[in-house]
């Protein structure tokens, strides 16, 4: 009996060690094509050339940038709350890497399906708003703590119509498992954008506002509080805030395919080339926002999930509710 | 509107000496003596006409200094010149600052350079001179510094009270568009007073032209004003010419308002690339950029430089313009016209930047002579204030064109106004072009070595961001006696704490973008 409990543990570690592994490597070369993708989406919708000496088509740029930051000195502010400001960064990351661990890349290829993945997801990338807020404390400087409020006061605002909305595709399939949601959706009729189509609307809103890009980007809005939370912050200990900025990305990205993409679903090509494909899409139409779109004010930004999303949100729920019980 | 004045002046105010001066050679239309003691009844008095303060500065004559207070009507012309006489040894004067808000600042740049104390005034400290100085830097003589003032010329940082905490803006932020720094009184989010700190780009150069010759003065303007070197190079030469009384060829006037609103149009395009950079949007920042880039071609062709011109010259230009710069123009002209519909679908209809923008700032209609602000800011509000129209100067008279006016000056209004403006000069652009006389560039006989005749004279131009006026004080000598600048930001850049006051501080970077404020302008 315990022999099997620690077979099956000892099984599990390894799965999850050899799974984190792969994850790690797929995160850190995302975000260098992410970050190169990000300069090129937005040198050529603002009529530059964007990065194109290193490397074919500037495509080791990322590579060069990286190298640069490491080598760049660690500044550590003289009155900043050290403790807090060292854990910053590091915290920032990990709840970005556990949540790669329930998404289904192909079928079969998942680190591990947990019957409760997105709650596993919500309950972790929830985490990130924790990081923002004690660096941003920890820095000792009134733009992050500006930045840092304004981040908690956002997440939480936007949290809600996100989990509403995933409880309408969550009605449909019966299951919170990433892997049983997917499998709802065999056929590009069955994907729950058609069938949801309000949901995803709301899911995709907020997963921009959940990830603090532009139109939502007050954390860090450069015109106002310089660099928000992490203005304090140099080299490596940047980077980490860069990196876990698109891994957000990417996360929010899988996620919004699996829940509503179909996620691996597609004909002729593999699934997982499917998958990555509208996962890069969803990034591509962010990045397209980030590039067109001013910043909201604060205000505005909270009534807009308080007074239109939430109720919005709720709506499509007991409607999704009511056509399921009479259907 | 010049005789009503007068009348005014003469029923209201008896006892004090007014004289009509001749406006082609002065540039002003009245001019009035007023005592320490009736000076505040004559200011009072022109409030509640509806003028506003345009200048306030000292000229040291030596045996005596002279304060001068221009004021201006906002419904026709009647620029009323007013002095005030005092003595060189303390030298004091009631402050009008609780009348003319504006005042607050010129009082305190006359304290710092003059060593004149202004009684009652609310903070008569370090407006420029941070560093501090031990002598009255624009006084003729050499007189240090008194006690009194080193106390009261100390920089002293507010003092932190409960629930509240100061943050400040600048001068490293990169929303501030150079080194303006502004000490912000937070509650939370909210904005409970602005206090703007200027200096940090302090150049001195009223101070420099007296020590050079009016050629020699020549290229210093265009360093003031990095976006409208060209309006800044007009303005100074325009008071020269004045001053010496030549007058200017016909084409070269035509080319002067050319070059000045192809410099207009750059200007206000960088402006509202910076501004949606404050709301967040970066893109149309690089869209303007790519159209800019085109009037700096044009501009380099005829002056030679790309940013800080020197292209005019006492009675002409400095060279003619060829083929290339008409037909470049006219290229630009047609290319900008279909650039503006873009703008337009990328900027002005969108939901955010309108929520963003629409009522958010608003400067009131009977406040605005207070600030003594001008340019869009006025405009903005609905007063058709522009000297293009008002006082014609260079070819404008002939030019057929509407002022653009908003209606509650609010930021949007201030946005519009601008976009408009570039279709305003646009027009102007290609009704000077098509109208442009041949002829001579140059005046005949215009002396090498500038000596004007004993007087002074007044020159006001619209830059792209107001009334800028140059004040020059001449004793027949080669080099100005005195040369005062009148810049729009500064008195735009006034209305900044009364407007942000009670606002979050997303609104306040974008009141303080809408503003349009060139720091160098302000510092001098």
């Amino acid at each position: 009996m315990i022999d099997q409990i620690i077979n099956i543990i000892g099984m599990l570690n390894i799965r999850i060690i050899l799974g984190l592994g792969g994850v790690l490597t797929l995160v850190t070369i995302s975000t260098l094509i992410l970050t190169w993708a990000e300069r090129k989406v937005a040198g050529h919708m603002q009529l530059r050339i964007a990065p194109k000496e290193v490397g074919p088509f500037g495509l080791i740029q990322p590579v060069a940038d990286a190298i640069k930051l490491i080598g760049k000195e660690l500044l550590t502010p003289r009155d900043v709350e050290k403790p807090l400001y060292l854990l910053g960064p590091i915290l920032i990351f990990v709840p970005v890497l556990i949540s790669f661990v329930v998404i289904p890349f192909d079928a079969g290829l998942q680190v591990m399906d947990i019957n409760v993945g997105i709650l596993v997801i919500l309950a972790f990338s929830s985490l990130t708003v924790l990081s923002i807020l004690i660096s941003g404390w920890g820095s000792n400087n009134k733009y992050s703590l500006i930045g840092s409020v304004r981040s908690v006061a956002q997440n939480i605002a936007y949290e809600i119509p996100l989990l509403l909305s995933i409880l309408a595709v969550v009605f449909m399939s019966n299951s919170f498992s990433m892997k049983e949601i997917a499998e709802a959706q065999k056929g590009i009729l069955h994907w729950y954008v058609f069938r949801q189509p309000l949901a995803f609307l709301i899911f995709f809103i907020a997963c921009v506002a959940e990830t603090n890009r532009t139109p939502f980007d007050l954390p860090e809005g450069e015109s106002e509080l310089v660099a928000g939370f992490h203005t304090e912050y140099s080299g490596m200990r940047f980077a980490l805030f860069f990196l876990a900025e698109y891994t957000n990305l990417v996360i929010v990205s899988a996620v919004a395919t699996t829940l509503f993409l179909g996620g691996y679903d597609g004909p002729v090509l593999p699934g997982i080339i499917w998958f990555f494909a509208k996962t890069y899409f969803l990034v591509f139409v962010i990045m397209w926002f980030r590039w067109t779109f001013p910043r909201v004010r604060f205000d505005q930004l909270l009534n807009f999930s308080w007074k239109i999303l939430m109720p919005l949100s709720f709506f499509n729920l007991i409607a999704t509710g009511a056509l399921l019980k009479l259907i | 509107m010049v005789k009503q004045m007068l009348e005014h002046i003469k029923a209201e105010l008896p006892d004090i000496h007014v004289a009509e001066a001749s406006y082609p050679e002065r540039g002003y239309h009245l001019a009035l003596e007023a005592g320490k003691d009736n000076l505040l009844k004559v200011v009072k008095s022109f409030y509640e006409r509806g003028l506003c303060l345009e200048d306030l500065f000292c000229v040291d004559y030596g045996d005596y200094l002279e304060l001068v207070y221009f004021f201006n009507a906002y419904t026709g012309l009647s620029r009323i010149k007013t002095t005030v006489k005092l003595e060189p040894d303390k030298p004091s004067v009631p402050t009008i600052s609780e009348i003319y808000p504006i005042a607050h600042w010129y009082e305190r740049e006359v304290h710092e350079f003059y060593g004149v104390y202004f009684e009652n005034h609310p903070n008569l400290t370090y407006l420029f001179l941070h560093d501090g100085i031990d002598c009255y830097p624009l006084r003729k003589n050499r007189v240090p510094v008194s006690e009194d003032d080193k106390q009261l010329l100390t920089f002293h940082d507010p003092a932190p009270e409960e629930d509240t905490f100061s943050i400040n803006l600048g001068p490293q932020h990169p929303s501030t568009h150079g080194v303006l720094r502004v000490i912000l009184k937070m509650d939370g989010e909210y904005i409970l007073s602005a206090d703007p700190v200027l200096g940090y780009l302090h150049r001195m150069h009223e101070k420099m032209a007296e020590n050079r010759s009016y050629t020699q003065f020549l290229p210093n303007p265009s360093r003031m004003d990095y976006l409208s070197g060209l309006n800044f190079n007009l303005a100074h030469v325009a008071a020269v010419e004045r001053l010496c009384g030549i007058a200017v060829p016909e084409r070269a006037q035509y080319i002067r308002t050319i070059s000045c609103e192809l410099n207009r149009i750059s200007s206000h395009i960088f402006w509202m690339g910076a501004f949606l950079g404050d709301l967040g949007g970066l893109t149309p920042f690089l869209y303007g950029f790519d159209d800019r880039e085109n009037i700096l071609d044009i501009l380099e062709g005829i002056t030679g430089s790309m940013i800080t011109y020197c292209y005019f010259r006492f009675g002409g230009l400095y060279n003619d313009v060829d083929d290339r710069f008409i037909d470049a123009t006219r290229a630009f002209v047609a290319r900008m016209w279909k650039r503006l519909p873009m703008y337009e679908k990328l900027v002005t209809k969108n939901v955010i930047f309108i929520n963003r923008a629409k009522g958010v700032g608003i400067l009131e209609r009977d406040k605005v002579r207070g600030f003594g602000c001008s340019g869009p800011v006025i405009r903005g509000t609905g007063i058709p204030f522009d000297m293009r129209k008002i006082e014609p100067y260079a070819a404008y008279g002939d030019m057929d064109f509407d002022v653009v006016t908003g209606e509650n000056g609010d930021t949007m209004d201030r946005y519009l106004v601008r976009m408009k403006e570039i279709e305003t000069s646009l027009r102007i652009i290609s009704s000077a072009i098509d109208k442009l006389p041949s002829g001579p560039f140059n005046a005949e006989k215009v002396p090498k070595k500038l000596k004007p005749p004993k007087g002074d004279a007044y020159h006001v131009v619209e830059s792209p961001r107001g009334q800028l006026g140059v004040y020059i004080v001449s004793d027949e000598s080669d080099r100005p006696y005195r040369m005062r600048w009148r810049v729009p930001s500064y008195s735009n850049l006034m209305t900044f704490p009364y407007l942000s006051k009670g606002m979050l501080i997303a609104d306040a970077i974008a009141i303080l973008g809408s503003l349009d404020l060139i720091i160098p302008e302000i510092d001098r």
